[in-house]
């Protein structure tokens, strides 16, 4: 690779990184350095950031730097700058959960996956901006309005809004996200990223604010699939401080990439591909997809899930319900503080009467079920993440008219990202192509649980074959270096 | 199909101690008839065939 511009050093993969790291080509004060430079340059506009830890990341660095120097390597990560979304805790360091309430909280200690991201030699470089409380649906963000690096004036999908931002704009090497009902895959989908929804119970929720702690999961987004299956070998695992996660071994993600797609069946989602909701240019892409893993060798077929259309309104009933018990005495106290989407979202939800709550609830096991039966005679599930593009930013901030406008507005979308949340199943967005305006488009595959190897083996398949990573959003370019 | 309005709405949030001004009640109230006719259609569903476990990271039902 050539140094000689700090853009090709931006945008390489962490992975890249790390080996040039280990090849004392590139050291963590110039990454460190190039990522604050294009920072400072960028994200005043685009606003991945909440707080940037420029000084303690120099600080990380140079002493990363001097660990090298002496052959001492802390982990896979050692040196690499990372972000994450501003739900997960950082010890002695502002975690906002993108709220107005938490304008000053300070946590004592690190989240599970942020402290194992740094005990792999990671350096955290900042936090990043999200959807109030990850909820989706900010009217007004109060650290700035996140933008699409592909458009700015586009949505950049939510709640992981500056995760999704940060890993297409190459603000970083790598970040985290947390994905409720698509708050990982929806804003890889919309930046042209990779984001990875592991698992529920695979990675470790501890000092993560929750949205709905019976689905909420933590996952990386990232420039390529490698760097997520990296990420994700170093924060899965069981924490004795998450008793919900699983006691399976972690297998060696990385080691499965190259798998292929060969003898795998793979199932495409009909009532997502050819929904009445999906744009024309996503369905064309995703079917291109889905042709290409056949010919790569797959056994691709058509599958039918009659459920998934309630998806989006059983998903909301249940993420919200949660959601509304967590605020419910903020509510009550601190109204005004909120944003008011959020606060309509919650009061909303707080409002359904219990036994629509419970019936939601036996909604979704039916629907878990069905997802699970499928994956019984198929390794993966194949959809659109997305049914359109990124939307612009002014097409969600009018108020709601009516009911029907309500539906559409908040449980249609849904219905394409919390099929997998609902059942609980890893699922990966990743390129797929770009509609004729520039907008990325995002490919879904939902794997069987624990299954991540298999899910980032085919992702790595038509990642190599789509050969997308090397397309930039139209940001201003670094000059090259002396 | 619910037809709640802004005035339902009010009186149902009292009870959770949240006090709302009108652009609010309005909005929830779409809101809340969107979720209530979206529930609503699970009805034909065979709802009582399923326990409401909610998940497990082993895939079990």
């Amino acid at each position: 690779m050539s140094l000689g511009n700090t853009d090709e050093l931006a945008f390489a993969s962490a992975s890249r990184q790390a080996a040039l790291m280990r090849e004392k080509r590139l050291s963590p004060v110039e990454l460190v350095t190039a990522y604050l430079e294009r920072i400072g340059r960028l994200d005043g506009r685009l606003r991945a950031f909440i707080t940037v830890c420029g000084e303690s990341a120099l600080v990380d660095a140079k002493r990363a730097e001097s660990e090298a120097a002496k052959g001492q390597w802390r982990g896979p990560l050692h040196g690499i700058p990372f972000a994450v979304k501003d739900q997960l805790d950082t010890a002695g360091i502002l975690t906002t959960s993108g709220s107005a309430l938490l304008r000053s909280h300070v946590p004592a200690e690190d989240s599970t996956v942020v402290a194992r991201l740094i005990q792999a030699g990671g350096i955290l470089i900042g936090k990043l901006n999200l959807t109030e409380f990850a909820l989706g649906g900010t009217l007004r963000f109060p650290y700035g309005q996140p933008r699409n690096p592909w458009n700015d004036e586009h949505d950049p999908g939510g709640s992981s809004s500056g995760s999704g931002i940060a890993a297409a704009a190459a603000l970083c090497s790598i970040t985290l996200g947390e994905d409720t009902g698509g708050s990982v895959r929806s804003p890889a989908s919309y930046c042209g990223a990779v984001g990875l929804r592991p698992t529920w119970g695979r990675v470790s929720r501890h000092g993560c604010f929750p949205a709905a702690w019976s689905m909420d999961q933590v996952g990386p987004l990232t420039r390529t699939v490698e760097d997520a299956a990296l990420v994700l070998g170093l924060i899965a695992g069981y924490d004795e401080r998450d008793p919900t996660t699983s006691r399976s071994a972690v297998p060696d993600y990385r080691a499965a990439l190259n798998a292929g797609v060969k003898q795998l069946r793979i199932g495409v989602l009909t009532e997502l591909v050819d929904g009445a909701d999906t744009h024309p240019e996503v369905r064309g892409a995703v079917r291109e997809a889905a042709r290409a893993l056949a010919g790569l060798g797959a056994h691709v077929e058509e599958v039918s899930l009659p459920l998934i259309p309630h998806a989006g309104g059983v998903f909301m009933a249940l993420c919200d319900s949660e959601a509304a018990g967590r605020h419910q005495s903020w509510l009550a106290t601190r109204p005004g503080e909120y944003d008011a989407g959020t606060r309509r979202r919650l009061v909303a939800a707080g409002l359904i009467p219990a036994t629509a709550v419970h019936r939601a609830a036996r909604a979704r096991a039916l629907i878990r079920e069905q997802i699970l039966a499928a994956l019984g005679r198929l390794d993966l599930l194949l959809a659109p993440t997305s049914p359109h593009p990124a939307p612009p930013i002014a097409s969600h901030t009018a108020p709601v008219a009516s009911k029907e406008e309500a539906g559409r507005r908040f449980f249609g979308r849904r219905s394409y990202t919390t099929p997998a949340s609902l059942a609980g199943v890893p699922a990966i967005s990743l390129p797929c192509g770009f509609t004729t305006a520039g907008l990325p488009i995002g490919l879904q595959l939902i794997g069987r649980p624990l299954a991540e190897s298999t899910v980032l083996g085919a992702a790595r398949a038509w990642e190599k074959t789509a050969a997308l990573s090397d397309r930039r959003p139209p940001l201003p370019t670094t000059p090259s270096r002396s | 199909m619910h037809d709640l309005g802004p005035e339902d709405v009010r009186k149902l949030a009292a009870a959770l101690s949240i006090s709302l001004d009108g652009e609010d009640a309005m909005e929830i109230a779409h809101r809340l008839n969107a979720f209530l006719d979206a529930l609503g259609a699970l009805d034909r569903l065979p709802l009582d065939r399923v326990e409401p476990w909610p998940t497990s990271p082993e895939g079990a039902v």
